[in-house]
C-alpha cells in the first residue's frame, strides 16, 4: 500500500512539473549558467496599467529612512501625473523586513520577488535597500527579465566582475541579460574615497572594524585595500558582535595600538551607535569614520548626539538633499513642499530610481518586461539629481560623486565633495 | 598604554560587566533552585525594566539636563520604581503562567516560560513605539534607544590617566554588592530564607512542616524580579543603549553564569557572573572579538560536560 | 478499546486528510483572486515540517530537549551549499548532495552529541542552546570556507528527468517538497514502531526502568539525537535549495529552534500528524496569514508604519507567546496528541484531582 502510494506521489510531482514548465535544454550539466528560455510572463492583468513595486525594510530601525525613500518614489510618479504614455502607473510599497530580525529577512525578500514575478502587471521592482537582500531577489527577477533598480545597494559584486566573488555578477543573471541597475555608486568607490579622505585629514594609523555583515564587512575590506597604496597603516581588522551590550574591552584594545582613526564598516542596525558611545566612554578621542549605512537620523539618535559631535565622519554616495543643485534643488524644494519634512539621505535615490524606471517605460513604449529592462540600459545622459548620467555596461550609474559629512549640533553637516 | 594598564583596565571592565550579569543570574539561580525551572522570561523581564527606566527618565525630564557631576537625583526614584515594577511583574507571571503548572511534567513550565518571554519581547517592541522624546517620538519602535547619562563620566583617576575608572563602574559595585550581601543575609538568617531553603531541598517535606510553599515560591519570584529591575537600571546607566531584543543575549550570559557557578547556588551566581564578564573582556583583548561568544559558550559546554554541578555547586545525586 | 480505536483511526486519518488537502490545494488556489492566493507560500511549511519531525524524534519520542536544532539545520544548509555551489570543487547535483547532506547531519549529531548526551534534562537544553549560538558565530568567522555573511549562492535547483526546477514556477517545487515530506513521514512512522522507536519511548517514560530492561540509554539517546540532527540537516539542505542560497549564518538562530519547538508542542508531542498540523498552524500563521493580512491592510491604507501597533506582523510574538502559554495551561498534550502522552497527562490530572479532593481545602 505504502510503496505504490509514494511512487504515485512522485509521479504526480513529475507530471505536474513537466506540464507547467518549459523543459530546460538537455545535455548541459552546468545548470547555473544555462540561459533558460525566455519565460512566458504570467497572463492576465490590466493592459493599460503598469505596476511598480518596491521592496524595502519598513519594519525596523531603518524605517524613518525608508519612509522618505518611498516618498521620493511617490514624488517621481506624481511628477509625471501617474501616467507614462497611455499607461497608468500604480505603485505599491512592499516590506521585506521582519520584526524579529529588525531588518530585511531572506525568506520575505525572495517571497516578494516571486510575488512580483507572478503578478502580470508588475513591470519594475525598486529595491532592495540592503545588498544582502538583493542577492536573493536578483536571480529570480532576472530569470523573469523583470527590471530591478536599486536605490541603495552598494556591494560591488552585484554588478561588477572581478571585484566581489569569483562567480559574481554572472551568478545573478541566469538569463544572461542585464536587468539590474543601481543609481548609487558602489562600495569599491566609497571605500576608496573614504580612505583618501582619512589620509587627507592627516590620519596615519587606522583601526578597521566591521559588523561581519555583507555590507559592513565588504566596505571595510574595500577601505582596507585602498589604505595600503595611500600609506595608511592598518593596525587591526576585526569583526564585532552587533548584539554585544558594550564594546569597552574592544575599545581598550584599540586604544593600546593608538590609532588616529577608527573606521567602522557597519550600519545603525548593527550597533554603530553603541560603538560610538563606547569609543568616547573608553576615552578614545580619535576620529570615527563610518559609511553611508549610518547616514540616517537614527544613527545620531541611537548614538547620542554628544558622542558624535565634531569627530565623526560619514561618507555618502551622493550629496545631502539640501546641497543639491539644478534638478536636485528642484527635487528638494518639491519634496519639502509636498511632505513638509526633510528627506533623509537615500530619499533622493528613491526618487532617482523611480525616474529611471519611468524613463525606461517611456523608451520601451510597451508593457513588456524584457523590453522595459533592456530600455533601462539605454538611458543616456539623463538629467539626474547630481549631474547628467548614464548606465554603464554593468548597470552601474556613471556618476561617482560622493560627499563627506560630519555631525554638528546634533545634525549631519556637509563637509566636502569627495572623489573628484 | 602599558600591558599592565591594559590588563587592569580589562579587569575593571570585565568585573563591571560581570557584576551586572551576576545580578541577573541571581534571578535565574533562585528560581531554578526552588522550582527547577529555567525561567526563559527573566532576561526579557530585565529588558522591560530598562524600558521602564527610560520612560521614567523621560517623564522626570532627566534627558534634558546636562550630565551630572556625580549622580543624578533621578537615580533614587529609578532604583525604587523599576525594581518594584519588575518584582510585581515577575510575581504575576509566576502566578498566572507557572503556578498552574507546578505538578505538570518539567517541559510544561519551561515551554510556558518561552511563551512568556515572547509576550514580553512583543510588549518591549510596542513600548519602543511610545510617543515620547526619549523614544525619538516612537517612530522607529524597533531601533536601539539612547539612554542619557545620569552618572558622571569623568575619570576619577584624573583626565590624563590611561586607565579609566568612573562613577559608572563604581556605581555598578555600589549597587550590586549591597544587594548581594542583603540577599545572602535574607536567605541565611530570616524565616523566609529558611523556608526558601527548605522548599528548595524538598517541597513536599516543606509543606508537611507547615510552610506555605506557593507563598515562598512567590516571594522568590518577587526577589528575583526586583534584582532584575535593579540590574536594568544599572545596565542602562552603564551601557546607555537599550533595545527590545537585548533580553536574549543578556539573559543567555546570565544563565550561563548561573550554570557556571552552580545553579541554585547564590555565591555561585556571583562567581559565574564575574568569570563570564572577565572571560569576555580577556577574549576581546587577547583572542578576537568575533570569537568571544564562541569562547564563552564553549567554556559553558566544557564545564557542564565535565563538572555539571558548576564551579561552586555540590555534586547532587539525582533523585530517583 | 473502542474509544481508543476510534481515536487511533482519527489520528491516523489526520495525516491522510492533511495529505489530501495538500494535494488538491494548488488547484483550489488557482481559482482564488490573486491577492488571496497562498499555496505558493506553503513550501516553507513542508521544509520546516521536516525540522519539526526531527525535533519530534528528539523531544517527542525520547524526551530530550534540544534547543539548538537550528545549528544542525545550518550544518545541512552549508553542507548542501558547499557540495553544490560552483565556487567549490564538488558541484554535485541536488539528488547526490541531499543524501550526503543528511549523512553529514547524522555524523554531526553523533560527534556533537557524544560529549553532551549524558547531561540530564535542563543541562542538555542549555548546552544545545549554546551550540546553536556557537554554530552561527563559527560559520560567520570561518569565512574562508563558508563565505561568512555573504552566504553561499547561487545554489542549483533540483533537476528531475530533464525538468529543471526554477524559482518562478512554484508548482513543481510544491509537489517535490510534498513528496519528500511524505517520505520523511513514512520514515518517522516506521521508526516510531520499530525496536529503536519503542526504546526511545521507553527512555522517555522511565529511564531507569528502561535501563533495567537492557536498553543502553546513552546509545539510544545518541541515536535519537543523531536522527534529529539528520532531519534538521535535511530541512536545511532543502531550505538552501529552495532559496537558492544558504543565506547568512544569522538566519539559523534561536528563532528557528523555537519555531520547531512550537510546532511540536502545539501540534502534539510524539505524534507525527500532530507535528504536521503544528507546522501548518505555526508557519501558516507566521508566513502566510500575517503576511497576507499585512499586505492587504497596507493596500487599503490601514497601516501606519510609523505606529508599531497597527502593523499586524508586529503582533506575531504576542500571538506565539500566548499560544504556548495557553496550550501548556489548558491542552498540554497539544492539538493532536500522541495517545500515550495524552493518557499520561490525564492520569496525572486525575491523580491531582483525587489529591485535591482528599486535601479538601484547595
Amino acid at each position: 500500500m505504502r510503496i505504490p502510494f509514494i511512487v504515485g506521489l512522485v509521479g504526480l510531482a513529475v507530471l505536474s512539473g513537466c506540464g507547467s514548465g518549459t523543459p530546460a535544454p538537455s545535455g548541459d550539466s552546468n545548470t547555473t549558467t544555462t540561459p533558460s528560455a525566455t519565460p512566458a510572463a504570467p497572463s492576465g492583468g490590466n493592459p493599460s496599467v503598469i505596476k511598480i513595486v518596491s521592496s524595502l525594510p519598513h519594519t525596523g530601525s531603518a524605517n524613518a529612512q525608508i519612509m522618505t525613500i518611498v516618498n521620493g518614489i511617490k514624488l517621481a510618479i506624481d511628477e509625471v501625473g501617474g501616467k507614462v504614455g497611455d499607461f497608468t502607473i500604480v505603485y505599491e510599497a512592499w516590506d521585506d523586513a521582519s520584526p524579529e530580525r529588525g531588518q530585511w529577512d531572506p525568506a520575505i525578500e525572495s517571497a516578494n520577488a516571486q510575488k512580483a514575478v507572478a503578478d502580470p502587471d508588475v513591470m519594475a521592482y525598486i529595491g532592495t535597500y540592503n545588498s544582502g537582500a538583493a542577492k536573493y531577489s536578483m536571480p529570480i527577477l532576472n530569470n523573469a527579465l523583470l527590471l530591478m533598480v536599486s536605490p541603495a545597494n552598494t556591494w560591488p559584486g552585484l554588478t561588477k566582475p572581478g571585484v566581489g566573488e569569483a562567480n559574481e555578477p554572472m551568478t545573478y543573471r541566469p538569463s544572461g541579460k542585464i536587468t539590474y541597475y543601481r543609481v548609487v555608486p558602489a562600495d569599491d568607490i566609497q571605500g576608496l574615497v573614504a580612505a583618501q579622505w582619512a589620509s587627507e585629514m592627516g590620519c596615519k594609523k587606522v583601526y578597521v572594524l566591521h559588523d561581519r555583515e555583507l555590507y559592513g564587512q565588504g566596505i571595510a575590506k574595500m577601505f582596507q585595500q585602498a589604505s595600503g597604496p595611500l600609506g595608511l597603516e592598518i593596525l587591526g581588522f576585526e569583526g564585532i558582535d552587533p548584539k554585544a551590550s558594550n564594546y569597552r574591552s574592544l575599545v581598550t584594545k584599540i586604544k593600546q595600538s593608538a590609532p588616529d582613526l577608527v573606521y567602522f564598516g557597519g550600519t545603525t542596525q548593527t550597533n554603530a551607535g553603541q560603538l560610538a558611545k563606547d569609543l568616547r566612554a573608553g576615552g578614545l578621542a580619535v576620529k570615527f569614520m563610518v559609511p553611508d549605512g549610518c547616514f540616517e537620523d537614527a544613527f545620531i539618535e541611537s548614538a547620542g548626539a554628544a558622542n558624535l559631535e565634531g569627530n565623526t565622519f560619514i561618507t555618502f554616495g551622493g550629496l545631502p538633499a539640501d546641497k543639491l543643485t539644478g534638478k536636485g534643488a528642484e527635487y528638494y524644494a518639491n519634496y519639502k513642499a509636498k511632505y513638509n519634512s526633510e528627506p533623509q539621505a537615500y530619499s533622493a535615490y528613491g526618487y532617482e530610481s523611480a525616474r529611471a524606471v519611468l524613463e525606461a517605460i517611456r523608451i520601451a513604449g510597451k508593457k513588456d518586461r524584457a523590453a522595459i529592462a533592456a530600455a533601462c540600459g539605454q538611458i543616456k545622459d539623463f538629467d539626474g539629481l547630481l549631474a547628467k548620467w548614464s548606465f554603464d555596461e554593468n548597470g552601474d550609474i556613471t556618476t561617482k560623486t560622493l560627499s563627506g559629512n560630519t555631525v554638528k549640533n546634533g545634525k549631519f553637516e556637509f563637509v566636502k565633495i569627495l572623489g573628484q | 598604554m602599558s600591558n599592565t594598564e591594559v590588563l587592569l583596565q580589562q579587569l575593571i571592565i570585565g568585573l563591571s560587566n560581570g557584576m551586572i550579569i551576576a545580578l541577573i543570574a541571581l534571578g535565574y539561580t533562585m528560581v531554578y533552585g526552588i522550582v527547577e525551572l529555567i525561567n526563559f522570561a527573566h532576561g526579557d523581564l530585565f529588558m522591560l525594566g530598562a524600558f521602564l527606566a527610560l520612560t521614567v527618565v523621560g517623564a522626570l525630564g532627566l534627558d534634558a539636563i546636562p550630565e551630572p557631576a556625580l549622580l543624578s537625583w533621578g537615580f533614587i526614584p529609578l532604583l525604587i520604581i523599576v525594581p518594584l515594577f519588575c518584582a510585581t511583574l515577575n510575581w504575576s507571571i509566576d502566578r498566572l503562567a507557572y503556578r498552574p503548572l507546578r505538578d505538570a511534567p518539567r517541559l510544561a513550565p519551561l515551554v510556558s516560560a518561552i511563551g512568556v518571554s515572547f509576550v514580553l519581547i512583543n510588549i518591549g517592541l510596542f513600548w519602543g513605539g511610545l510617543r515620547m522624546d526619549v523614544f525619538n517620538g516612537g517612530v522607529a519602535a524597533a531601533s536601539p534607544k539612547d539612554f542619557p547619562w545620569i552618572v558622571s563620566s569623568a575619570n576619577l583617576l584624573g583626565p590624563d590617566s590611561n586607565i579609566i575608572l568612573t562613577w559608572n563602574e563604581l556605581l555598578v559595585f555600589a549597587i550590586t554588592v549591597p544587594l548581594m550581601i542583603g540577599l545572602s543575609v535574607l536567605v541565611k538568617f530570616t524565616r523566609l530564607g529558611k523556608a526558601m531553603r527548605a522548599v528548595a531541598q524538598n517541597p513536599t517535606a516543606a509543606r508537611l512542616m507547615g510552610i506555605d510553599v506557593d507563598r515562598v515560591i512567590g516571594a522568590t519570584f518577587l526577589i528575583g524580579g526586583a534584582l532584575a529591575g535593579a540590574a536594568a537600571v544599572v545596565y542602562s546607566s552603564y551601557n546607555h543603549t537599550i533595545y527590545f531584543q537585548m533580553g536574549f543575549r543578556v539573559g543567555m550570559d546570565a544563565f550561563t553564569a548561573a550554570v557556571l557557578g552552580g545553579i541554585g547556588n547564590l555565591p555561585g551566581a556571583l562567581v559565574g557572573g564575574l568569570v563570564i564578564g572577565v572571560i569576555r573582556a580577556m577574549s576581546d583583548q587577547y583572542i578576537a572579538t568575533e570569537w568571544t561568544n564562541v569562547v564563552v559558550f564553549a567554556i559553558l559546554i566544557v564545564v557542564l560536560t565535565f563538572r555539571p554541578s558548576g564551579i561552586l555547586g555540590a555534586t547532587v545525586r539525582e533523585k530517583v | 478499546m473502542p474509544a481508543g480505536g476510534i481515536r487511533r483511526i482519527l489520528v491516523l486519518r489526520a495525516g491522510w486528510i492533511l495529505l489530501a488537502i495538500a494535494l488538491v490545494l494548488p488547484v483550489f488556489d488557482s481559482f482564488l483572486p490573486r491577492e488571496f492566493q497562498f499555496a505558493g507560500l506553503m513550501r516553507p511549511i513542508f521544509i520546516l515540517a521536516i525540522l519539526g519531525l526531527g525535533l519530534n524524534v528528539v523531544t517527542g519520542y525520547t524526551g530530550l530537549l534540544n534547543l539548538g536544532l537550528a545549528a544542525f539545520m545550518a550544518i545541512g544548509a552549508y553542507s548542501y551549499g558547499i557540495l553544490t555551489c560552483d565556487i567549490y570543487p564538488y558541484q554535485l547535483s541536488f539528488w547526490t548532495a541531499l543524501p550526503l547532506t543528511i549523512c553529514i547531519g547524522a555524523t554531526a549529531g553523533i560527534v556533537l552529541g557524544l560529549p553532551t548526551i549524558r547531561l540530564r534534562g535542563d543541562y542538555l537544553a542549555i548546552v544545545t542552546l549554546g551550540l546553536g549560538e556557537i554554530m552561527q558565530d563559527t560559520l560567520k568567522n570561518l569565512d574562508g570556507i563558508t563565505q561568512g555573511t555573504q552566504g553561499i549562492n547561487p545554489l542549483p535547483a533540483p533537476r528531475l528527468f530533464n525538468y529543471q526546477f526554477s524559482p518562478e514556477n512554484w508548482i513543481p517545487w510544491y509537489y517535490l517538497l510534498l513528496a519528500i515530506l511524505a517520505v520523511v513521514v513514512l520514515f518517522c512512522r516506521n521508526l516510531e514502531h520499530s525496536r529503536v522507536g519503542r526504546s526511545w519511548i521507553a527512555i522517555r517514560e522511565d529511564e531507569i526502568a528502561a535501563t533495567c530492561m537492557g536498553i543502553n540509554p546513552v546509545k539510544v539517546k545518541l541515536l535519537a539525537f543523531s536522527v534529529g540532527a539528520e532531519l534538521a540537516a535535511m530541512s536545511g539542505g532543502l531550505w538552501a535549495a529552495y532559496l537558492g542560497s544558504t543565506g547568512e549564518p544569522g538566519n539559523y538562530d534561536f528563532q528557528i529552534s523555537i519555531i520547531a519547538l512550537c510546532m511540536v508542542i502545539i501540534g502534539g508531542m510524539g505524534n507525527i500528524s500532530g507535528v504536521l498540523l503544528g507546522a501548518v498552524v505555526m508557519i501558516g500563521f507566521n508566513s502566510i496569514l500575517l503576511v497576507k493580512v499585512t499586505t492587504i491592510l497596507a493596500q487599503k491604507g490601514l497601516i501606519d508604519t510609523q505606529n508599531v501597533i497597527t502593523v499586524p506582523s508586529n503582533w506575531k510574538y504576542m500571538v506565539f507567546g500566548f499560544a504556548l502559554i495557553l496550550t501548556m495551561r489548558f491542552k498540554p498534550e497539544g492539538l493532536l496528541p500522541s495517545r500515550q502522552i495524552k493518557a499520561e497527562l490525564h492520569e496525572m490530572d486525575e491523580d491531582r484531582r483525587a489529591l485535591k479532593k482528599k486535601a479538601g481545602t484547595k
